[in-house]
C-alpha cells in the first residue's frame, strides 16, 4: 500500500470474498441450499485465490531485494 | 516448479539448494549434488521422516531458511536472511509469534466449526458476511481493517467445511453403547451423538420374530459401529461426510460418501437403516462373531479382508 492511497484493492476483494462465503455458510445453515464438501473446497480455494492474486497484484507481499 | 530431473550430477564442494532441481525449496536436490546422491532418496527420507515425529520437516525447513540457493534468492532465503540479521533470540521470537499466529488461525476456524456444530450456522454466516462488509467498507479508507483478513479467511473455512459436512454436535459428547432387545426397544428417533464413540449391539434382537427393524443413526464427529448378525440384510442409505464407510464388508473412504446397501432386495430378517456420520468412520458389521471392543471382525487387525461380509451380505439378502 503506497502512502497517500486512500483506496485498497486487497481489502475490497477479500470482503467481496468473505462475504461471498459467508453467504453460502448462511444459505446452507438455513437450509436454501444444500452445500458439499467439494463445493465448499471449490469455493474456499476460490476465494483464497482471489485474495492472493489480488495481493500480489497490488504490489505486497515480500520485498523483492534483499 | 523447475525441470523435475533426478539424475544424479557431481557432487558440489559447497552446500547450495538447487534452484533447478526442486520440488518446493530445492534442499532435496542441493543435497543430493552436495553428497553426489540421487536427490530422490532425500525426498523420500523426508516425506517419511514427517509420519515418523515430523523431525524430517523441521529439518527440511532449517534448511530452507538457512542454506542459501544456487540462483536468485526465494522467498526462503529472504525469510532465513531475515531471521538472521535480527539475531538468535529476536529471530526465535519471530518464529514463536509466527507459531502462534498459525495457532490462533487454526484456533478461529475449530471455534467457528464448533459453532456451527451446535447449530449457531445462520449467526456465524450472519457475522462472516458483516465482517466482509466491514473489509469492503474500509476498502475505502486505505484499508484500516486489513488485519482482519486472515482471522475472517479462518472463520468462514471452518464455518463452511463444517456447514458442508452438516456437522450437528449436539447430541452429547462420549462413548454410547446401546444393546436393544427387541426392535420395540429401539428409539423411533434412533441414536443420536454429536462427538465420540456410538455403538449400537442389534444382535441381542430375535430376528425371527422382529423381522424388519428400523434403525435411524446420527453422529457428528467419531466413530460410529452397527452389528448385526450374519443372517440379517442389512438395507439402506447411509452417508459419510469425510471419513471411512464401511457397510456390509463395502468399504469406502473419502469426502461425502453415499452408499445403500441391499437395493431392490426384500429379504427377511432385514435391518432397514438410515446412518449419517459427519466426520469419521461408519461401519455395519454384519457378523455373529465380531467384539464391540475389538475393532477388528473377530481375531485380526481392522482392516482386514471384508469378503466373508460382503458374502454374508449377499447371501442374507438373497433370501426371499
Amino acid at each position: 500500500m503506497r502512502e497517500g492511497m486512500r483506496f485498497d484493492l486487497v481489502s475490497l476483494a477479500s470482503g467481496a470474498a468473505v462475504a461471498a462465503l459467508g453467504a453460502l455458510v448462511l444459505l446452507d445453515s438455513a437450509g436454501a441450499i444444500d452445500l458439499t464438501l467439494g463445493w465448499i473446497a471449490v469455493a474456499l480455494t476460490a476465494g483464497l485465490g482471489l485474495i492472493l492474486v489480488v495481493s500480489g497484484l497490488a504490489g505486497d507481499g515480500a520485498p523483492r531485494h534483499d | 516448479m523447475n525441470d523435475e530431473t533426478t539424475t544424479p550430477q557431481p557432487p558440489a564442494r559447497r552446500l547450495e539448494r538447487s534452484s533447478q532441481n526442486r520440488v518446493l525449496t530445492g534442499v532435496s536436490g542441493g543435497l543430493g549434488r552436495y553428497f553426489g546422491i540421487d536427490p530422490i532418496i532425500f525426498r523420500i527420507g523426508f516425506v517419511v521422516s514427517l509420519f515418523l515425529g515430523g523431525f524430517g520437516g523441521l529439518a527440511y525447513l532449517l534448511l530452507s531458511l538457512f542454506v542459501p540457493t544456487d540462483g536468485e534468492p526465494d522467498w526462503a532465503q529472504r525469510f532465513g536472511g531475515r531471521l538472521q540479521r535480527a539475531g538468535f533470540w529476536r529471530g526465535l521470537g519471530m518464529v514463536l509469534l509466527a507459531g502462534l499466529a498459525v495457532a490462533g488461525l487454526f484456533a478461529i476456524a475449530a471455534s467457528a466449526a464448533l459453532a456451527v456444530g451446535l447449530g449457531w450456522g445462520v449467526p456465524v454466516g450472519i457475522g462472516v458476511i458483516a465482517i466482509g462488509a466491514v473489509l469492503v467498507l474500509t476498502a475505502f479508507r486505505g484499508g484500516r481493517a486489513r488485519w482482519l483478513i486472515g482471522p475472517a479467511v479462518a472463520l468462514v473455512a471452518g464455518a463452511g467445511v463444517a456447514a458442508a459436512a452438516d456437522l450437528d454436535l449436539r447430541g452429547g459428547i462420549g462413548e454410547r453403547e446401546y444393546n436393544p432387545v427387541s426392535a420395540q426397544a429401539i428409539p423411533s428417533g434412533g441414536y443420536k451423538l454429536g462427538v465420540g464413540h456410538l455403538v449400537v449391539d442389534l444382535r441381542g434382537i430375535d430376528w425371527q420374530k422382529a423381522e424388519g427393524v428400523n434403525l435411524k443413526v446420527r453422529l457428528g464427529t467419531g466413530q460410529a459401529d452397527v452389528f448385526v448378525p450374519e443372517s440379517v440384510c442389512v438395507s439402506g442409505p447411509t452417508h459419510v461426510g469425510v471419513g471411512e464407510s464401511e457397510v456390509a464388508g463395502e468399504r469406502n473412504d473419502g469426502i461425502d460418501i453415499d452408499h445403500t446397501a441391499g437395493v431392490g432386495s426384500s429379504a427377511q430378517p432385514r435391518l432397514d437403516i438410515d446412518a449419517r456420520v459427519d466426520i469419521g468412520q461408519l461401519r455395519v458389521v454384519n457378523s455373529d462373531t465380531a467384539q464391540v471392543d475389538n475393532p477388528g471382525y473377530g481375531p485380526g487387525p481392522f482392516h482386514e479382508d471384508t469378503a466373508p461380509q460382503r458374502a454374508a451380505e449377499a447371501k442374507a439378502c438373497a433370501k426371499g
